[in-house]
């Protein structure tokens, strides 16, 4: 038996707290290892030597080859004790020392002797060790004992049997599927954790047939299963039969009542396994949900932090789904957010902010603010965003969240938490227009104690940018000076630039704007006098009130029309000479796409780009490009520009996506290219694209890569001719053509001369959801009423079967390329009618409003009712036809 | 699956570490992320009070024993009620060895019980005994009372 390594006194506990292990060394241990080799063994000893080995390991030293043979073979010799307690460590030890093939060999004999000792305990543990250490020749020669084991009277040798059947089913699956019969008996064990051991060994091995695995939950759930523990594999195996089974039309779900009857077992596992189950079927209805949110409700505000933890984890799942369902448990949620464990109480706000109405937005919002002093930053984040998405859903709410988020500004944290604060007052300033001046002013605040240099100069700009729009502009300028005197030269910087926005756009400031930055000519820093002279210059030096010119605005406000990159090369490559470096020797080719456009689709939006560029939308990145190209200069303004549009398949040779610019008289497809092959140089790339299914369509210009090398992205445009205005549609099939030029791997040469080659590339549609802007509004009801039914055009559509409701709606959205308004594009599930809101504006900038209530009709068959109404008659018109050809 | 068992004393070292189905160049993460979680939460915590995170799909328990902190890391089956399951078996056993909730010390010195205890508990990741009484008997050898 093991004993102490030092004689235990109680008295000593408290006083000498060092370590029995103290100065413990590998060398050493390996030395007093020798010990087991002695004729005469000494079982004490040999047990505390064991316990160096065990503590050694444990604490992740490891022994060379040579040292874990040697002590394997040492550890073997002590088989020959009779001391229990040291067989007992004995096995341990075997197991972690895990031998090599090669020097099993020993042991075998030794462990087969044990599994056939009359001792049970021997048997169990030697099985154990046996399989740990076994490979599948070993297998075969004691497999009749694993049989007899597994259903052995004694449970731990039982148990020992199956545990390890489950493991050797990963290495030897056909042997350990002959044990079935064996292993079905032992289900039917009364010992519980033989059971538990038994369906979990079962079930892995009939999991990949579907009848067997329907058959064994049938029968289990039928009779009584002993253990928690099997039932919760039991309620496992039943949910994926049930998934599997697919869902039936009519009559209850099979297993459903089970489920039910588990909801009242008395282990508050089963209890939680059945709920969640319940919680996570495919379609779940209300009816069927509700007991399972009951038992959910009550673990809420049990005393055990486990039982909340999951509780409120599985109904923070339920409420992105069925939000309605969950608002029951609203109040015993509220109570958790002042729960002592964070991790319960932010998913209990995340669930509360899903669930929650706009009449409990002020309420929710007064108790998270207590909540958010005592958390740390990553889960503060979490809820910020929670409250952005909150906010967007219910802009007439702007107003308490915004002051919430003003609020948790002026509290301390880093600079992750406080940039997610500004990103989302940013979002909330462009996204609802009445929210601008209080945002604006919130931000005016928070830069008067603002830590962050970047943060500070990313609002400025912004400041620059919205602030004269706003009705009172002067407001902002106090906040703005006051950066000027006390902070350090880079914001001070970028407070002169937004001052010379101030001027340029707001001609009553003018003269006072001159005042102060003529004060900042005697600053100390060369780039913020630089800045001011320059400003004072552009916008006409003696301060008088006139408008300012046209060009100054554009260079105030416009953009460098160059990539940035681009810029720094040139300037890197410049030599300091007699000769100014000339702007316009810099290319204004893209050399690579924007990684930002690749990333798009996943990409949470940040709010502000890095200074001092503007927030750059894709839509203005395009633009950019675009105007940077000439023969597009008189296309005039770019309307809309879809999203990257998949032309190729993934991991192909070539990679190709194109994106639709839509002009009034023009269209514009973008080709992206990528080329993945290393050894190869693509030359002269173009698409030839066949318009003949496109008929309002002229292919006018077709704009070439010149050089695609490997893995640097280039693109190709081509440019069509339309009738002016008018939303024509059609497909359009594309060839990649190229000239191939072969580049040796290790010296980078390409070789001179090249192979033409074509690539097919899939069609690309123009359709009428191309010509529509998606452009919310933040109050639908006002902004239809304010519209007038002048043009108001109305009518019913069939739509046939539909998969589901929800599909029916999201299709409709995407045929007409229109904004969801308030949240209405979620369908609840399994509702029979539902209303949703959009808006947009049409090409020709023509403001568009759609009011449509759908409902299922028979089955599954979808009808809708559409009411447009725009500022044209032509318009609404278009919309109705739109519908009627989609 | 039981990923992995770790306990620790106060300040953070390790004093046992067992992992399962984790890749060994994962582990020395997994190390420093549990003991960062027992650090920030269980300062001043109950003996035996549990802790719940959840990382990805992976569920954490943990508690404070005496002097020695025990996390259990599981997934899939092993989800925070089984882990809550099987920290009670581990600290119930380590108390039953130790008499009491241990000193750093005390823990050391029972090491080589606790560690046969654990080998009961847990082996390669499937928990495999839930009875404190029982588990006294199987490191001694001996048959659980009932049988």
């Amino acid at each position: 038996m093991a004993q102490p390594l030092v004689k235990k006194d109680d008295d000593r506990d408290d006083e000498a707290e060092y370590s029995p292990f103290l100065g413990i060394e590998k060398g050493a241990v390996l030395q007093e290892a020798r010990v087991f080799n002695d004729p005469q063994l000494d079982p004490r000893r040999c047990s505390q030597v064991i316990t160096k080995l065990l503590y050694l390991l444990n604490q992740g030293e490891s022994f060379t080859k040579v040292e874990a043979t040697e002590v394997f073979f040492a550890v073997t010799k002590l088989f020959q004790s009779r001391d229990i307690g040291l067989r007992r460590m004995v096995y341990l030890m075997i197991k972690e020392l895990s031998p090599s093939a090669d020097e099993v060999i020993i042991v075998t004999s030794s462990l087969m002797k044990d599994m056939n000792s009359k001792t049970d305990m021997y048997r169990a543990n030697a099985i154990r060790v046996l399989c740990r250490i076994t490979d599948g020749t070993l297998l075969t020669q004691i497999e009749r004992y694993l049989k007899q084991a597994i259903v052995d009277k004694n449970p731990v040798v039982a148990s020992a049997a199956l545990v390890s059947g489950i493991h050797l089913l990963q290495t030897n699956p056909e042997i350990v599927k002959r044990w079935s019969n064996e292993v079905q008996e032992a289900v039917q064990s009364r010992a519980a954790l033989v059971q538990f051991h038994a369906l979990a060994l079962l079930h892995q091995i009939r999991q990949n047939d579907r009848l067997a695995v329907s058959k064994l939950v049938t029968s289990l759930t039928r009779g009584t299963v002993r253990s928690p523990l099997a039932q919760c594999l039991l309620i496992r195996y039943t949910s994926q039969v049930i998934r599997e089974s697919g869902s039936t039309q009519t009559g209850d779900r099979p297993f459903y009542d089970f489920l039910e009857g588990c909801l009242r077992h008395k282990a508050e596992m089963v209890i939680f396994e059945a709920a969640r189950a319940i919680t996570e079927l495919n379609g779940v209805t209300s009816r069927e949900l509700t007991p399972a949110i009951t038992v959910l409700q009550l673990f809420l505000s049990s005393s055990k932090p486990v039982l909340r933890f999951a509780a409120v984890r599985t109904l923070n799942k339920v409420a992105m789904t069925h939000p309605m369902a969950v608002t029951n448990c609203n109040i015993d949620m509220e109570s958790l957010i002042s729960d002592q464990n964070r991790s319960i109480a932010t998913l209990a706000i995340t669930t509360l902010l899903k669930t929650g109405n706009e009449s409990s937005v002020d309420r929710l919002m007064k108790q998270i603010t207590n909540f958010m002093s005592d958390i740390a930053d990553e889960f503060k984040i979490v809820v910020v965003e929670a409250i952005r998405s909150l906010c967007l859903k219910f802009p007439l709410k702007y107003r308490s969240l915004m002051n919430f988020l003003s609020n948790i500004l002026r509290e301390e944290g880093g600079f992750e938490y406080k940039k997610a604060i500004v990103d989302s007052i940013v979002i909330l300033i462009r996204d609802i227009p009445d929210a601008k001046e209080s945002g604006l002013l919130h931000l005016c605040e928070f830069i008067e104690d603002c830590e962050f240099t970047y943060l500070s100069t990313q609002i400025l700009h912004f400041l620059g940018i919205e602030g004269p729009k706003t009705s009172d502009p002067s407001k902002y300028i106090r906040y703005i000076y006051n950066r000027v005197h006390l902070e350090n030269a880079t914001v001070r910087a970028s407070a002169v630039s937004t001052l010379a926005k101030f001027g340029a756009l707001v001609d009553s400031l003018k003269p006072r704007i001159f005042v102060l930055l003529r004060r900042c000519l005697f600053d100390s820093d060369d780039e913020v006098r630089d800045r001011a002279t320059l400003y004072i210059n552009t916008l006409g030096g003696d301060g008088s009130v006139v408008e300012t010119d046209k060009d100054v605005k554009d260079f105030l406000f416009g953009s460098l029309d160059l990539p940035l990159a681009n810029l720094e090369t040139s300037l890197k490559t410049y030599e300091p000479s007699e000769e100014p470096f000339d702007i316009n020797s810099v290319p204004k080719e893209i050399k690579s796409q924007p990684l930002a456009e690749k990333k798009a689709p996943g990409k949470k939006p940040t709010g502000l780009g890095a200074p001092p560029a503007a927030p750059v939308s894709t839509v203005d990145a395009y633009e950019k490009l675009l105007s940077s190209i000439p023969e597009f200069a008189n296309f005039g303004k770019l309307f809309k520009s879809s999203a990257p549009v998949e032309l190729t398949e993934a991991e192909t040779e070539y990679s190709v996506n194109a994106v639709k610019h839509i002009f009034d008289s023009n269209v514009v497809f973008q080709y992206n290219c990528t080329n993945t092959i290393p050894d190869q140089l693509l030359e002269n790339v173009t698409v030839i694209v066949d318009s003949s299914e496109a008929e309002e369509f002229a292919e006018v210009l077709s704009k070439p890569i010149r050089s695609l090398p490997y893995d640097t992205p280039g693109q190709t445009f081509v440019a069509f001719e339309k009738p002016e205005g008018v939303p024509a549609v059609g497909k359009f099939s594309n060839m990649l053509k190229f000239i191939v030029k072969e580049v040796d791997p290790t010296t980078g040469e390409t070789e001179d001369d090249g192979v033409e080659d074509e690539y097919q590339l899939e069609d690309l549609e123009v359709v009428a959801a191309d010509y529509m802007l998606k452009v919310g509004v933040s109050n639908f009801r006002n902004a239809w009423e304010s519209m007038g039914d002048d043009f108001e055009r109305v009518d019913e559509y069939g739509l046939g079967p539909r998969e589901s409701l929800a599909e029916a709606v999201s299709a409709v959205i995407n045929l007409l390329g229109m904004q969801p308004c308030e949240g209405t594009e979620a369908v609840p599930n399994n509702s029979r009618s539902h209303s949703c809101l959009l808006s947009g504006v049409y090409i020709g900038n023509v403001k568009v409003l759609a009011r449509i209530s759908f409902g299922v009709d028979g089955p599954k068959d979808v009808a809708m009712k559409l009411a447009v109404r725009s500022e044209d008659e032509g318009v609404s018109d278009a919309i109705h036809e739109i519908v009627a050809s989609g | 699956m039981l990923l992995a068992l770790l306990i620790s004393n106060s300040v953070g070292n390790i004093l046992v570490e067992r992992y399962h189905g984790v890749p060994t160049e994962e582990r020395l993460h997994w190390r420093s992320f549990l003991v960062k979680l027992g650090t920030d939460n269980l300062k001043g915590a109950k003996n035996e009070e549990l802790f719940v995170a959840s990382h990805k799909s992976v569920y954490i328990v943990y508690t404070v024993l005496g002097d020695v902190s025990v996390y259990v890391v599981g997934k899939d089956e092993y989800d925070e009620l089984a882990l809550a399951e099987v920290i009670f078996v581990i600290t119930s056993t380590i108390k039953d060895v130790c008499a009491k909730p241990p000193t750093e010390r005390l823990f050391l010195d029972k090491y080589g019980k606790i560690c046969l205890c654990l080998d009961e508990i847990v082996w390669t990741g499937i928990l495999e005994n839930t009875d404190k009484d029982r588990i006294k008997r199987l490191i001694r050898l001996k048959p659980p009372a009932e049988f």
